[in-house]
């Protein structure tokens, strides 16, 4: 069905405090593909005792809200939430649908797509309209950036990450329409949730780190990744890292800067050991000054900071970490 | 006796992939000749399925698209002690997204037979998508967990396992048969063993085509696709950069200096 | 035509010696660098990763694999540690009399434990009178009873400290007329037997040398390997090909590491404004290492596969030898030379290596004994 001026959608998720952060900034770029395809923007939120969402929700940018406010609904269950959302999507043939790369959605939206027979993508770092209203999903890949569309099929899915678009201002001005959706009562659950566990968040939180310093695979072994992790500490810098960091253990990987990580904005940007990696540096939405160290001369980071020291990182770090601690000592 | 099927993919060697980039005259990949492996966290789902072999009893089929060479790979999962492989190759296979591999990979695990668990690694390393795993599981009907780091449990009913959630876990029991994505942290996987490669010469690897399956050709490879990719541009130099030069005390000190002018120290 | 190709099963072997390589003896070669000694998670790790039962029958639970498959693990293992190579290699060359000359008692008795790592063997040749000479050997065997009792020292023995299980060379005590010598499978345990002086070497540290001294050594009689009189065959047969296969495996691994660290450092080292790869002088000695290589393999490879055929090889592992223990020293140098002022400083491997090449060259036989070899197989 050739649908290319249907509405946008956003499926948002609920946390403690309310609509997520990356919901919210969905909702805030839904509106503007929204205003451009001339279509409403329509938001599903499933949860429980979230009376005020709905308001939140239009507040945010949304025309239309679907709310689940049930104790079924209260913990996301893959089946049950399936089973509504898609049951609402048959009825209501989105257009597009644009789902936070949480770990739930990372989850459910692809369970969506499938049982939608329809396109999804991972981790975008931009969406536009091309000339015929289609959705342009833009990633970065090899070096570079890549350019998906689902011409046909609908709706046309997409994932993002927090921090990628910006929140909106909140106007409470706005109106919209609510509605409740109903709860199937003939649902059978095969996965059943027992426990929830959850560790306390570090403080310095990489999303608003105005320094950071970030190591990868260069970083060789432990030895050389806690000299990154001094250098982090010296300069009461955040500490991030590319996945090559977290797979070798030395980081966990909430640290992880990057597509599928979290996206940062610091004023001072050190990367040591990594080679810039497109799923790496598009987590740098902006830095002022930015710093690389690492032991090839060819290696592609270079090309994407404004300093570039080519050394081994493990010997060149202890002559660093020297000169800065004579620094602050004065 | 647990029959699972654990699905496998045959990736660039990561370590070296980096070198693959994408040609600023022509836009396509400039393609090294970079070996192929086991798609690393598919080791840890096979790891996952060869410890339920050796604790509870297992026969375990591996199963991976790709190209004939991807049979390499397959050969390295029986060395390590899957039972048997089916490699589905085919033109028609080539240029899928994420959606018509799981519907391939979803249609080979059908024909070959009823699984009590399917185990995925949550993304290949090139692709890196996420979703092959749970789309897998739509099209074969089973509850499906992502993510799981930790499993606690199997009866021949049920599976007890622990999920990564943003800064913690979530603590699972999922009804047979069902389909798991597991991540690095779920085991360490063995390595190849001199004996398991001896082994494996008596272990089979079926190579399957779109005529060996139950599904029309327009819903596999690129024409089954829903997406596809209409532009590949390198990246545009934003930065103009300077190397500080010198040896390694001159750097270290020029470099503090920068740091100290542009205000961050 | 010659397929010069490793088969699909071959690859995974290189595979899996990677992979127990990147695991078990990268982490440990510091310590080992440091300590000079055997390290004992490194020794478990082999046996339990199935490397010392590679040359051994099924039969006795071994792998009986070939010697292309031997000399492929032996590479990846020495590409990181020449010392874990070595102490490996020599284990193979205690094992091998036991397989090919062994009573099926004698094989029943020690394969098994030799297979799975719990023992580990070495031979015994070289005395003070020069393991170039082995009819020199002072190291004397006479019948008493049921035993021969042994007498003398053997010196340069590797794993000579860690071994379980000793193939000895020695000569009749009572034989006036003519040399005539005799092997042995002696047990550390057998009373008058004690590995005495441990050697300090400059390379291959973490693989153990030393002496033995045989006082009044009790080997019972059902030890003797073969027949009295056929010792130089017994001993001697394995290093032809064993011995000097498993030096090729530690050459290759080492040259392969050279090149490596030559091109890393060429890559990142910045001279005139540009990495000094860029300079042809620097990419002669690369290229040069890179030749060297590349005939090595061919060479071992070669002999390898020749032996795995079922002829015997001694000729071609001889020139493979010579070979491949040149170019490695002469590579070690070059790795050296191409980093400059960092070639000695201890941080960087290439001075492990140059180390590690030095105690190549002697070891399973001098050059010059190898060229003696290879003048006979020229006009044979």
């Amino acid at each position: 069905m050739d649908n290319n001026k249907g509405s946008v959608w956003v499926i948002a998720e609920q946390g403690k405090l309310g609509i997520l952060d990356v919901s919210l900034q969905l909702i805030d770029k839904a509106r503007q593909l929204a205003d451009t395809l001339g279509s409403p923007v329509e938001v599903v939120s499933l949860g429980y005792q979230c009376e005020l969402i709905g308001t939140q929700l239009i507040a945010a940018g949304a025309d239309k809200v679907y709310i689940a406010d049930d104790p079924a609904t209260a913990v996301y269950q893959a089946e049950l939430y399936t089973k509504i959302i898609s049951q609402l999507f048959k009825q209501q043939q989105p257009n597009i649908v644009l789902v936070g790369s949480t770990f739930m959605g990372r989850e459910l939206a692809p369970i969506l797509a499938a049982t939608l027979k329809t396109g999804l993508t991972a981790h975008c770092t931009d969406l536009c309209l091309d000339e015929k209203g289609i959705l342009e999903q833009k990633i970065p890949a090899y070096g570079g950036m890549m350019t998906i569309v689902c011409p046909e099929k609908r709706p046309q899915m997409a994932t993002v990450a927090k921090g990628v678009f910006g929140l909106p201002n909140p106007d409470n001005e706005r109106t919209g329409e609510i509605l409740t959706l109903e709860i199937p009562n003939d649902f059978k659950a095969r996965i059943r949730t027992i426990e929830i566990v959850k560790e306390e968040v570090p403080s310095i939180s990489l999303e608003s780190a105005d320094k950071i310093v970030a190591g990868g695979a260069g970083a060789q072994n432990i030895k050389g990744w806690n000299m990154i992790k001094e250098l982090a500490n010296l300069l009461g810098a955040g500490l991030g890292s590319t996945r090559p960091a977290v797979d070798e253990a030395w980081i966990k990987i909430d640290s992880m800067i990057g597509q599928s990580g979290k996206m940062v904005n610091p004023k001072l940007y050190i990367g040591i050991g990594l080679s810039g990696e497109q799923q790496h540096m598009v987590g740098i939405v902006d830095s002022e000054i930015m710093i690389a160290i690492n032991n090839d001369e060819q290696s592609p980071v270079f090309s994407q900071v404004d300093y570039g020291i080519v050394d081994d990182c493990q010997l060149f770090l202890p002559e660093l970490i020297k000169k800065l601690k004579a620094h602050q000592e004065q | 006796m647990f029959k699972i099927a654990v699905c496998i993919k045959a990736v660039p060697d990561p370590e070296l992939a980096s070198k693959i980039k994408i040609d600023p005259k022509t836009g396509s990949l400039i393609r090294t000749n970079i070996p192929l492996v086991i798609n690393p966290l598919d080791r840890n789902a096979l790891e996952a399925a060869l410890n339920i072999k050796s604790t509870q009893g297992a026969e375990i089929t591996v199963f991976s698209m790709g190209p004939p060479q991807a049979d390499t790979t397959l050969k390295q999962c029986l060395a390590l002690g899957a039972d048997q492989g089916i490699l589905l190759s085919d033109i028609a296979f080539a240029g899928a997204d994420a959606y018509s591999t799981a519907l391939t990979l979803a249609s080979g695990i059908k024909k070959a037979g009823e699984f009590d668990l399917v185990i995925c690694g949550v993304s290949s390393s090139d692709g890196a998508t996420e979703w092959v795993g749970p789309e897998i599981s739509v099209h074969l009907g089973l509850p499906v967990v992502t993510m799981v780091s930790e499993i606690s449990e199997l009866t021949p009913e049920m599976i007890q396992l622990k999920a990564n959630i943003e800064n913690g876990y979530r603590k699972m029991e999922v009804d047979l048969p069902a389909l798991l994505t597991v991540t690095m942290e779920l085991n360490t996987p063995k390595n190849l063993s001199f004996s398991g490669i001896i082994k494996a010469k008596k272990k089979e690897i079926a190579v399957w085509g779109i005529k060996d399956l139950d599904i029309s050709e327009n819903l596999v490879g690129l024409k089954g696709s829903p997406t596809i990719v209409t532009e590949m541009n390198p990246l545009e130099k934003k930065r103009e950069i300077e190397f500080i030069e010198g040896d390694r005390t001159e750097k270290a000190n020029i470099l503090v200096s920068k740091l100290i002018d542009a205000g961050v120290i | 035509m010659i397929d010069f190709n490793f088969t699909e099963e071959q690859d995974m072997f290189r595979k899996a010696a990677q992979e127990f390589t990147e695991t078990f003896v990268v982490p440990e070669i510091a310590e080992m660098e440091k300590t000079a000694e055997v390290n004992t998670k490194v020794v478990k790790a082999l046996g339990e990763a199935e490397m010392m039962a590679i040359t051994i029958p099924e039969q006795y639970g071994g792998l009986g694999l070939g010697f292309t498959e031997r000399l492929i693990a032996l590479e990846e293992i020495g590409k990181a540690s020449v010392a874990t190579a070595m102490m490996l290699q020599v284990n193979h060359l205690g094992i091998a009399p036991i397989v090919n000359f062994g009573t099926e008692t004698q094989k029943q008795k020690y394969l098994p434990k030799l297979a799975s790592g719990e023992s580990i063997a070495t031979v015994a040749v070289t005395e003070a009178t020069g393991g170039s000479n082995p009819g020199g050997c002072k190291t004397t065997y006479r019948k008493e009873g049921d035993n021969y009792i042994l007498n003398g020292r053997k010196c340069f023995i590797t794993n000579s400290h860690i071994a379980d299980v000793l193939v000895v060379f020695a000569k009749d005590a009572d034989n006036k007329e003519k040399k005539s010598f005799s092997t042995f499978i002696v047990e550390k345990d057998f009373s008058g037997f004690k590995a005495t002086h441990v050697e300090h070497k400059i390379g291959m540290r973490g693989c153990n040398t030393g002496e033995l001294s045989f006082d009044n050594c009790v080997v019972p009689a059902e030890n003797l390997l073969d027949q009295e009189g056929k010792g130089m065959k017994v001993a001697m047969s394995a290093i032809g090909d064993v011995g000097r296969g498993g030096m090729v495996g530690c050459a290759l691994g080492l040259q392969a590491a050279c090149l490596e660290a030559s091109i890393k450092f060429a890559n990142e080292r910045i001279l005139y404004g540009k990495p000094i790869f860029e300079l042809q002088t620097i990419q002669n000695k690369i290229a040069d290492m890179k030749v060297d290589l590349e005939a090595g393999r061919l060479l071992g490879y070669r002999a390898a596969a020749t032996q795995d055929a079922g002829k015997m090889a001694a000729n071609e592992f001889a020139v493979a030898k010579y070979f491949t223990t040149e170019a490695v020293q002469k590579a070690a140098k070059v790795a050296i030379d191409i980093h400059g002022g960092y070639g000695c400083m201890e941080e960087y491997a290439v001075t492990r290596f140059l180390r590690d090449s030095a105690v190549i060259g002697p070891s399973a036989g001098t050059s010059d004994v190898m060229k003696i070899i290879i003048a006979r197989w020229a006009v044979s």
